[in-house]
This record gives structure tokens, C-alpha cells and sequence, in this order.
């Protein structure tokens, strides 16, 4: 039986550095191009890191502030993750807890929604920012966020497996008041629902893309992917391989630590019960 | 206890950060407004037009144009304001913006193959009409980017800075080794058609080269004419020869089976290389991993190993062969190819929603029919090429030394004036590229001519409906 469980663990464990190897050698390869020169990175492939690490960092700079975009990508990634999650809990607690007319129509709805393609209305959204002149603001990336069918949908799932109506009942027995009862009860209870949704919205708006290209129109106001998407405008393109490698790699360090800090707090509060039955 | 402090940091971080959003915003504009007085004293040094706070707003998808806007800016004091946008998504960025209204980019640029479609919709001024009268100018420029520049009513919309021609870069040793001359004339008779470039590359092969690296470089060559000729599909004979030339030279091993771009394409403009043999390059046998260096060494020891003779590229090939030739530097040559062809290039014209025209239209001659500009391009570039015949003839007796002291802008100049515009069309790159994978499947023996090309059809068909396609 031990051997048997000894092979088994082996086994799980081999196939799981195999995992993690699969998942980190392109990070890892991230890393070592940064240091690459392009003419390099064209013509070997090695995990070796090479000398030209000073010289990319210059070429990126000489294009654009990374610093500066990476700020710019906080101002909307950040205000825009924290309305994601309290809209979307909110959201999702009133339509798993309250029962009124039109629930289920609301829930549908929000469902349907959930599958429109968001580059349908680009033109129409951009004519809209034009005439409310919010063309080159942040706020027409941020505010949108707070409607966010996908999040909605998962945390009323959520909502409804780990939330026992009675203790929303019990609350109210002892006159808690509705938005009372949500900031001190369902929040914290869902918090590993929403931090899990957290974590998606950031590196959905840290990496968006398409939105902050068309509705900014400033250098000094461009968010992060579309600094980095100049680099690739550059004439001479494969000599800018290694500095595209480097601003990738300096890019993913936010992301990083949003990532460990949730991980970290998932974890911390899947263990942490509320009613004992 | 501990959730409600949790939440309570939560809640109050989050309040805290949203202030910091708001703050943010204000300092933002603090900045942007320190910006606007940074330039403000960059263009009270620049000159006089700093007063009148003249300024222009340039959209562009590559570098070359933020150069071109900084030393507009030196010289005319204009405040220029360059946003560069990835190549790849410039048209969705300026069809959004315009279409929504966008009065903001005084100048955007164009690929000849985005061109139509801009021209289209309008989006480019008519350049013909008064103040500009750009036909006055016509016989300025090299006349093929003059006519890329016209929409389908002839009417002028925008100009190029650069032609590019496509010719075959050669080596000059092998050259005179095998054939006894490495003259430029002489080696173009060399590719003067498919079934000579066949008995070249044969030829090498005998004498232990091999002619192309790759073999899609007589791509930017192919096709008599148009793809698409009155919303009909035309595949003219060409293309079958095209793609005939492109099978015998992979079944023939008569090339070193390199991907174009690919890492052993770009090693084989320094020197020797493996050749690889078709299953190493097909994805099905990957037991060689070509883009590993030191694994490719050793997998391919015992492979013979060969020297490509010639690449096929455009006129900007020059910069491309200058950063990668290593060794091979001043061996090289170039020669014409078995027709005219050309690939890319830049088009800027004037935004017709634009409310700076008059200082837009200084900008666009400025780019484009500056004598200067151009002298200072073609040095600043290290060898581009530009379109302005003047410059061209000024700069014609300039030897490049990487391509053996070759004359190039007079050569560049020559193969533009050959060049058919008629066969550019919106359609270039997607049914290019889908003939270009009908190719890869005949030669591979994948699929038989037949198949390939009624797949051909078929992707043409649900990509483009409005295309008729007529089998054959």
C-alpha cells in the first residue's frame, strides 16, 4: 500500500513540476530575451541570458516612458477592478437574495448581454465620447466596468452556494439594515468569489487593449499595451525584438503581485466557514 | 473581528484609491498642462510660428514619421505631435476615430494595401483641388507611389516619401565563382523567368550552393495582374506558374527549406547554413528543434551544409540584409527580378475632417517633395529609399558598401519606373496570403494542384462574398 501510494505521489509530482515547467519556461524565456539583442532573438534560441539588457532598456525609453504607461495603466486598471467587484457583488447579491418581479427577466438578461462582443459598438461608443468629450480620458474605461455581466453571473452563482438566506434573516431579526448587512456580512463571506473575480477583471483591464487604443489619442496618456504595441510600429522591427521582450517582462510584475496578493487571500478565506449547520 | 477590519481596510482603500483616481485626473491635467508649456518653450526656440501656437496632429503606424515630425518642428517652429499606432490595428484606430467624428489627427498615413478602403470612405483629402493643386507637382515624384496615391477616380490623396521597388539581393563571390561574373545585368538574366531561375538554382546546386533560402522569395515578382478585376476573382496564369516555380524548387531540393523570416533565413544572409531537409521543416517531425541554436548545431552536424545565393526583397531589404549580413558585409549585390514587383511603403495624406489643413498640406510636402528632407532621409535612414526624383538623381552616384559599392538608388529607380500599379487592390494581403498556404500544401504533397486550389476558392468565397468566384 505504501509503495503503491509512494508510486502514485511520484507520479502526481512529476506530472505537476511537469505542469509548472510547461507553465514557467515562457515566462522564463520572457526574461532571458529581455537581455537578448534582436538580432539574437531572430536567429537562436538559448535560456541563457545575453548582455544587451542595458540596450533594450534604453530603446524603450527612447520610444516611450514605461514608468509613465504603467502608471497610466493603474489610473484605469485599478479604480476599474474595485467598481467591477463591489457593482458586480451587489448586483449579484440582489438578484440571488431578493425576490421581486422581472428577477428571472434581469438574470436572463444580464445573460444575454454577456454575449455581445464589445468591438460591436466601438464606432457608436466612440461617436458617444466625442460628443460627452471624453475622447482621451480614462473614464470611459473606467466607468463601464461597473457593469459587468460576466462577474454578475458568477457571483450570484456563487452567492447562492455559499450563502445561507438564514443568516441574512438573522441579521435583519437583530435590525441590521439592508446595505448594513451586505457591507458586513455578504462582503466579507464572498470575498474569495470576488477576490477570484478580481483578479481576472485587473488583468483584463491591465492587458486591454483594443478600447484604450481607439479612445486615446495622447502619447503621454497611452495605458501600457498600446505603448507596447508601438515598439512593433517601429521601421526597423527586429531590432526592437529584445526591447519588446523587455517591456513585456517589466509589464507582467504588476500582474504578478496583484495575483500573489489574492492568491493569498483566496486561500486564506476558503477556510474560514459562517454557519455551522 | 478580523472580517470586519478586513472590510473595513477594503472598503476604506477602495474609498481611498477612488479619491486617488479623482486626484489623479487633476494632476493629470497639471501634467499635461506642464506639457503644453514644455513645448511652448521648445517652439519659442524652434522659431517664430511659436507665437501663432501652430500645431499639427500626425497618426501614423510606423517610426519614420515621428523623425520627419520633429525635424518639421526645428524648422518651422509648427509644434508636431506624432502618435505612432501598431501597424496591425491602424485602420480599425482610424476608421473608429473618423467615423465617430474625430476632428483631432490633422495627417494619417496609409500601406498601399489599407489605401482603397480609406479612399472609400473618405477619409483622405482631395489633394488635387486649390490650396494644394498637388498635380502640379506629379512629375516630382516617382510616377508608380504617384499613381498609388490616387483613388479610383484619379483623384490625388496621398504621397509616399519611399518607393519600394523589389529586387534579388545576391552574392557577388558565388556569383563570380559559378558563373564567371557577378555584373548586375548579367545575374538579372539569371532570373529573368521561372523556368531560367530553375536552371539557375540547378546549376547551383551542381556547384554545392543553393539558390534561395526559402522558397517564397520570388513572391513580391509574382502575378501579371490584379487579384480581384470588377469584383471578380482573377487567378491569372502567373500565379499557376508562381506556384509551379514554388513546388519545383521544394521538390527539387534545389533551396536550404527555410521558412521565410524564420531564424535559419535570417542566418543564411551571414553565411553557410545546414540545409534542412523537408521533414525537419515539416511540423510533423519535430524531432529537430530549429529555433534552438545549439540543438540545431548538433541535429544538424552531419547535415550537409550549404551557402544560399539570393534573397527577393523589397527596396527596404537593404536596411534589413544591413543588420544581419555579418561577415557576408560587401559581398552582396543586387540584381532586378523576372518582373516588377514592389511591397509597402508609407502614404501620408491630409485628414478631410481635419482643422489645420493649410499647416497639414505644409507638413505632407514637407515629408514628401522637400529636396532637403529627403537628402537628410536618405543619410538618417542609412539607405532607405526615397520617392522624390530629384533626390534620387542627386544621390544616384552613392555607393553602398555592404552590396560591393553598388550604385542602389539609380538601380531602385529603375525597377520603380517598371512597376504596374493597377494590380494593387484591398485584397492583396488576405488572398496572397491564402494562395501562399494553397502553395505550401501542393508543395508539401499535402493536398494535389486540384485540391489546393478549390480550398483557395473556397476560403476566398466565405471571406469575401461579395468577390464572384468563377472555378475553373
Amino acid at each position: 500500500m505504501s509503495t503503491f501510494d509512494k508510486v502514485k505521489k511520484t507520479v502526481l509530482y512529476v506530472l505537476l513540476i511537469l505542469l509548472a515547467v510547461v507553465c514557467m519556461v515562457p515566462f522564463l524565456l520572457t526574461l532571458v530575451n529581455a537581455t537578448r539583442s534582436g538580432n539574437e532573438i531572430v536567429t537562436s534560441f538559448t535560456l541563457i541570458p545575453s548582455t544587451h539588457l542595458k540596450e533594450n532598456w534604453e530603446t524603450v525609453f527612447q520610444f516611450f516612458n514605461l514608468f509613465k504607461g504603467m502608471w497610466n495603466s493603474i489610473k484605469v486598471a485599478v479604480p476599474a477592478t474595485l467598481l467591477t467587484a463591489y457593482f458586480s457583488a451587489m448586483t449579484a447579491y440582489g438578484l440571488a437574495m431578493y425576490k421581486f418581479r422581472g428577477n428571472k427577466v434581469l438574470f436572463m438578461g444580464i445573460v444575454i448581454f454577456m454575449m455581445i462582443p464589445g468591438q460591436l459598438s466601438l464606432i457608436g461608443f466612440y461617436n458617444l465620447c466625442t460628443k460627452l468629450h471624453l475622447v482621451n480620458s480614462y473614464l470611459p474605461l473606467i466607468i463601464p466596468a461597473i457593469a459587468a455581466p460576466g462577474t454578475v453571473f458568477f457571483l450570484r452563482q456563487y452567492i447562492l452556494s455559499v450563502l445561507p438566506p438564514s443568516l441574512i434573516e438573522a441579521a435583519r431579526i437583530d435590525g441590521a439594515s439592508e446595505i448594513y448587512s451586505f457591507h458586513r456580512i455578504v462582503l466579507p463571506i464572498m470575498s474569495p468569489g470576488i477576490a477570484t473575480m478580481s483578479i481576472m477583471a485587473f488583468i483584463g483591464n491591465w492587458n486591454n487593449y483594443l478600447l484604450p487604443m481607439i479612445i486615446l489619442n495622447k502619447n503621454e496618456k497611452f495605458t501600457l499595451p498600446v505603448m507596447m504595441a508601438t515598439l512593433k510600429a517601429s521601421t526597423d522591427i527586429q531590432r526592437n525584438q529584445g526591447a519588446i521582450y523587455l517591456a513585456v517582462a517589466i509589464s507582467i510584475i504588476p500582474i504578478l503581485i496583484v495575483f500573489c496578493f489574492c492568491s493569498k487571500y483566496i486561500i486564506s478565506s476558503i477556510s474560514a466557514g459562517s454557519v455551522k449547520e | 473581528m478580523n472580517w470586519k477590519k478586513a472590510v473595513s481596510v477594503l472598503l476604506i482603500s477602495a474609498m481611498t484609491l477612488s479619491m486617488a483616481a479623482c486626484g489623479n485626473s487633476g494632476t493629470n491635467t497639471g501634467a499635461t498642462s506642464g506639457g503644453g508649456n514644455d513645448s511652448a518653450v521648445d517652439s519659442t526656440e524652434g522659431g517664430s510660428a511659436a507665437a501663432s501656437g501652430e500645431k499639427l496632429v500626425v497618426w501614423t503606424l510606423s517610426n519614420d514619421l515621428i523623425d520627419f515630425g520633429e525635424r518639421f518642428q526645428e524648422q518651422t517652429g509648427v509644434q508636431v505631435e506624432t502618435v505612432v499606432i501598431e501597424p496591425a490595428n491602424y485602420p480599425t484606430k482610424v476608421q473608429t476615430a473618423l467615423l465617430g467624428g474625430e476632428t483631432e489627427p490633422d495627417i494619417i498615413v496609409g500601406e498601399p494595401k489599407m489605401l482603397e478602403d480609406f479612399y472609400d470612405a473618405g477619409f483622405f483629402e482631395d489633394l488635387n483641388q486649390a490650396p494644394y493643386n498637388a498635380q502640379d507637382y506629379a512629375d516630382q515624384i516617382v510616377d508608380y507611389v504617384w499613381e498609388v496615391g490616387q483613388d479610383s477616380e484619379g483623384i490625388q490623396r496621398a504621397i509616399s516619401y519611399q518607393i519600394t521597388p523589389a529586387g534579388i539581393y545576391y552574392r557577388r563571390d558565388i556569383a563570380k565563382e559559378v558563373f564567371g561574373t557577378d555584373d548586375p545585368d548579367e545575374i538579372g538574366q539569371l532570373f529573368k523567368d521561372y523556368p531560367t531561375i530553375l536552371q539557375t538554382a540547378q546549376t547551383l546546386k551542381d556547384a554545392g550552393y543553393r539558390i534561395f533560402s526559402s522558397d517564397a522569395e520570388m513572391n513580391v515578382f509574382s502575378g501579371d495582374s490584379a487579384w480581384v478585376v470588377d469584383g471578380v476573382l482573377n487567378v491569372d496564369q502567373a500565379r499557376y506558374d508562381y506556384m509551379d516555380l514554388c513546388v519545383d524548387l521544394y521538390q527539387g531540393d534545389l533551396t536550404a527549406y527555410a521558412s521565410q523570416w524564420s531564424t535559419p533565413w535570417y542566418q543564411a544572409m551571414a553565411g553557410e547554413v545546414p540545409i534542412l531537409t523537408a521533414d525537419i521543416q515539416s511540423s510533423v517531425d519535430d524531432s529537430v528543434n530549429v529555433w534552438d541554436a545549439t540543438e540545431f548545431a548538433e541535429a544538424t552536424e552531419g547535415m550537409e551544409k550549404t551557402t544560399v545565393f539570393a534573397f527577393g526583397l523589397p527596396a527596404w531589404g537593404v536596411l534589413t540584409m544591413r543588420d544581419n549580413v555579418g561577415e557576408t558585409s560587401g559581398l552582396w549585390g543586387v540584381c532586378a527580378g523576372p518582373a516588377y514587383g514592389f511591397d509597402g511603403g508609407t502614404y501620408i495624406g491630409i485628414s478631410s475632417q481635419s482643422e489645420r489643413k493649410d499647416v497639414a498640406w505644409e507638413f505632407v510636402k514637407f515629408c514628401t517633395l522637400n529636396e532637403d528632407t529627403a537628402d537628410w532621409w536618405i543619410e538618417f535612414s542609412q539607405g532607405d529609399t526615397v520617392s522624390l526624383k530629384s533626390a534620387l538623381e542627386k544621390h544616384k552616384d552613392d555607393e553602398n558598401q555592404i552590396y560591393g559599392g553598388q550604385k542602389l538608388y539609380e538601380f531602385w529607380l529603375e525597377q520603380a519606373e517598371g512597376i504596374d500599379t493597377s494590380k494593387v487592390t484591398r485584397y492583396d494581403q488576405a488572398i496572397g496570403d491564402a494562395w501562399g498556404n494553397a502553395i505550401s500544401a501542393v508543395k508539401t504533397g499535402e493536398k494535389t494542384k486540384e485540391e489546393a486550389v478549390n480550398e483557395f476558392y473556397d476560403v476566398i468565397e466565405s471571406t469575401y462574398p461579395d468577390i464572384t468566384v468563377n472555378r475553373e
